[in-house]
């Protein structure tokens, strides 16, 4: 894990930032810092907060109230120097569908400013970093949504930002290219980059990111680094088992075993969630034993990430994530 | 100084850079040919076929139609539909000025006028023998007229929203009114006083009568004051757009 690098000036410093829609408050007074070199993760349901609040980071969304400071520089008051050193890699592949893809990155280069020189060169560097070269000439159009996704990151770098903001980068992909992308992110972190990375896969952000940001209802619910955070989250420790045979029909039973708070079926196993998981196992092997069953495998886990998030953001630990309409349909009710 | 001059390199490059993207993309699409191409023919042989006119005056006339309907045509339809696919975020995060966005999608406009524009005149003094009294005057009301109808259109691009259908019904609705007040059809002679004094509130008015002056020769204002107009129209147009890009800035469009 690279340390965050201490700086004069954070990369992104955020001060009481407040976005109301008419009358609903969609981001509520956050603030925080990301330092330099850190990838920032920031998570939250559909609906919390984190587009909005990703969009006035970059400058697409004029904040109610608060401020954004990106290396020291205001992004209303003076966008010019902050947005040269910021590169934006949208949730929708914003790609010019009837432009190829050599197209779209010399279009992106010359919109950054990159010397004239040097266009032709990077481009070269990136389509073939990401696997694109033999198709320099075939229109977006008739792309992937992989191959999309992979030039939409090639546009935003091509001007070399010191701050990359990533919104969702993988959802959707083939495994390849999801796994390209992240170990990009993670190469260009280590070469100082600092990446904002709003995801919802908690898994990813546990992987990628230095720190990271709980927002809930507009508000920051949690910030720390996801070591610390899970071990705030020691209730959610759990024992994993997997009996035989017929081991599906006794989790009733298993939930009813001394200090189990909840259980929740994960395929052919079943988690039980605990405070005091050395207690459990014991009691776990007894009921086997006790009803002939095999214990196929047994494990005690600390408490995820994905945990930690439900905990905070109030949904019960296995009960069903909220669907992606939720947040589109909260997002046409604000009365544009 | 040398920091001003070099960001003023730089803006004009990047006006430049997203004019010359956008006539790629954008130029072959059905909404821009329909809306900039046909629709200036189609309105110019309506309304001016089997009438008694010399060909000078008819492709002074058509001349007027093409740089009014082809420039306006353009920020009505590409705005909205980048702003509906996302590619408008691409401009607006990018480090540049609202003012070089606005000139350059301008730009767009403009250019697809001034070519349209030329084609109409080749046909018109090939087929039909009009003559050229004026060509500086040509040159101004083609380039002129194109930069303020295509900031005009600019402005009905700029309404905050993602739907192309939304701003085209208010800007044909005003490009119509527009074309029956400003001395296209009807000469500014041959106009009531009060109907006068309702055209000269049209740049189009000014326009026609540019043209009129450059092709046949016989204008009733005065040309200067007819280019003086259309570019001041042009910067003018520009303010509206950049109070409704804020908009839509605050608004999340």
């Amino acid at each position: 894990m690279n340390a965050p690098q201490r700086s004069t000036d954070a990369a992104i410093r955020v001060e009481g930032l407040t976005k109301y829609y008419g009358d609903f408050l969609a981001v509520d007074h956050i603030s925080f810092e990301v330092q330099q070199g850190e990838v920032f993760g920031f998570l939250g349901p559909n609906g919390a907060g984190k587009t909005t609040t990703q969009r006035m980071l970059t400058g697409l969304l004029l904040p109610s109230e608060g401020r954004v400071l990106i290396f020291g520089h205001d992004l209303v008051h003076n966008p010019y120097p902050a947005k040269r050193r910021m590169g934006l890699v949208p949730e929708e592949s914003n790609v010019y569908a009837e432009l190829t893809a050599w197209e779209n990155l010399l279009f992106t280069a010359r919109l950054y400013r990159v010397p004239r020189r040097e266009r032709a060169k990077r481009a070269q560097e990136l389509l073939t970093a990401f696997d694109l070269w033999e198709r320099r000439r075939v229109k977006v159009a008739d792309f992937s949504k992989g191959m999309r996704r992979r030039l939409c990151i090639a546009m935003a770098i091509i001007h070399r930002p010191s701050l990359l903001f990533l919104d969702e980068p993988t959802p959707g992909l083939d495994v390849q290219s999801a796994r390209l992308i992240r170990e990009l992110i993670r190469e260009l972190n280590s070469q100082g980059t600092t990446v904002f990375l709003t995801t919802h896969q908690i898994e990813e952000a546990n992987q990628l990111c230095d720190r990271v940001a709980i927002i809930h209802r507009g508000k920051i619910a949690a910030i720390d680094t996801p070591e610390r955070l899970k071990a705030a989250f020691r209730r959610v420790q759990s024992v994993e088992v997997a009996l035989e045979p017929d081991g599906q029909a006794h989790g009733r039973a298993l939930s009813s075993l001394p200090g189990v708070t909840t259980a929740v079926k994960m395929g052919d196993k079943w988690r039980l969630y605990t405070e005091d998981p050395s207690a459990l196992l014991p009691r776990v092997v007894r009921y086997a034993e006790g009803n002939g069953l095999r214990v196929v495998s047994l494990s005690t886990l600390g408490p995820s990430l994905e945990d930690v998030f439900l905990a905070i953001t109030g949904q019960e630990v296995g009960a069903p994530r909220q669907g992606p309409q939720e947040g589109q349909q909260r997002r046409t009710g604000r009365g544009r | 100084m040398r920091v001003w001059w070099q960001r003023l390199r730089d803006e004009l490059a990047q006006a430049w850079a997203v004019a010359v993207k956008d006539v790629r993309v954008y130029y072959l699409r059905p909404g821009m040919i329909m809306f900039g191409f046909l629709m200036p023919f189609f309105l110019f042989f309506s309304f001016s076929v089997r009438r008694e006119m010399a060909a000078a005056q008819g492709i002074a006339r058509l001349l007027s139609l093409t740089t009014f309907f082809t420039a306006a045509s353009a920020g009505p339809f590409i705005i909205p539909l980048e702003r509906r696919l996302r590619t408008y975020d691409r401009l607006l995060v990018a480090p540049m000025s609202l003012l070089s966005l606005l000139l350059g999608k301008t730009a767009v406009g403009a250019f697809f006028a001034a070519g349209v524009s030329a084609f109409a005149l080749v046909i018109g003094i090939t087929a039909f023998g009009a003559t050229v009294a004026q060509p500086g005057f040509l040159a101004a009301g083609v380039l002129l007229g194109s930069f303020a109808f295509s900031s005009l259109g600019l402005v009905f691009g700029s309404i905050p929203t993602r739907n192309p259908g939304d701003v085209q019904m208010p800007s044909t609705l005003l490009r119509w009114g527009l074309l029956f007040v400003s001395g296209v059809f009807i000469p500014l002679q041959e106009m009531a006083p009060a109907a006068r004094a309702v055209a000269y509130l049209s740049p189009l008015t000014y326009a026609q009568d540019l043209m009129n002056h450059a092709l046949p020769g016989k204008g009733l204002l005065n040309p200067w004051l007819d280019t003086g107009v259309l570019l001041l129209a042009g910067i003018l147009f520009l303010i509206p757009s950049m109070f409704l890009h804020r908009r839509a800035r605050r608004l999340g469009y």
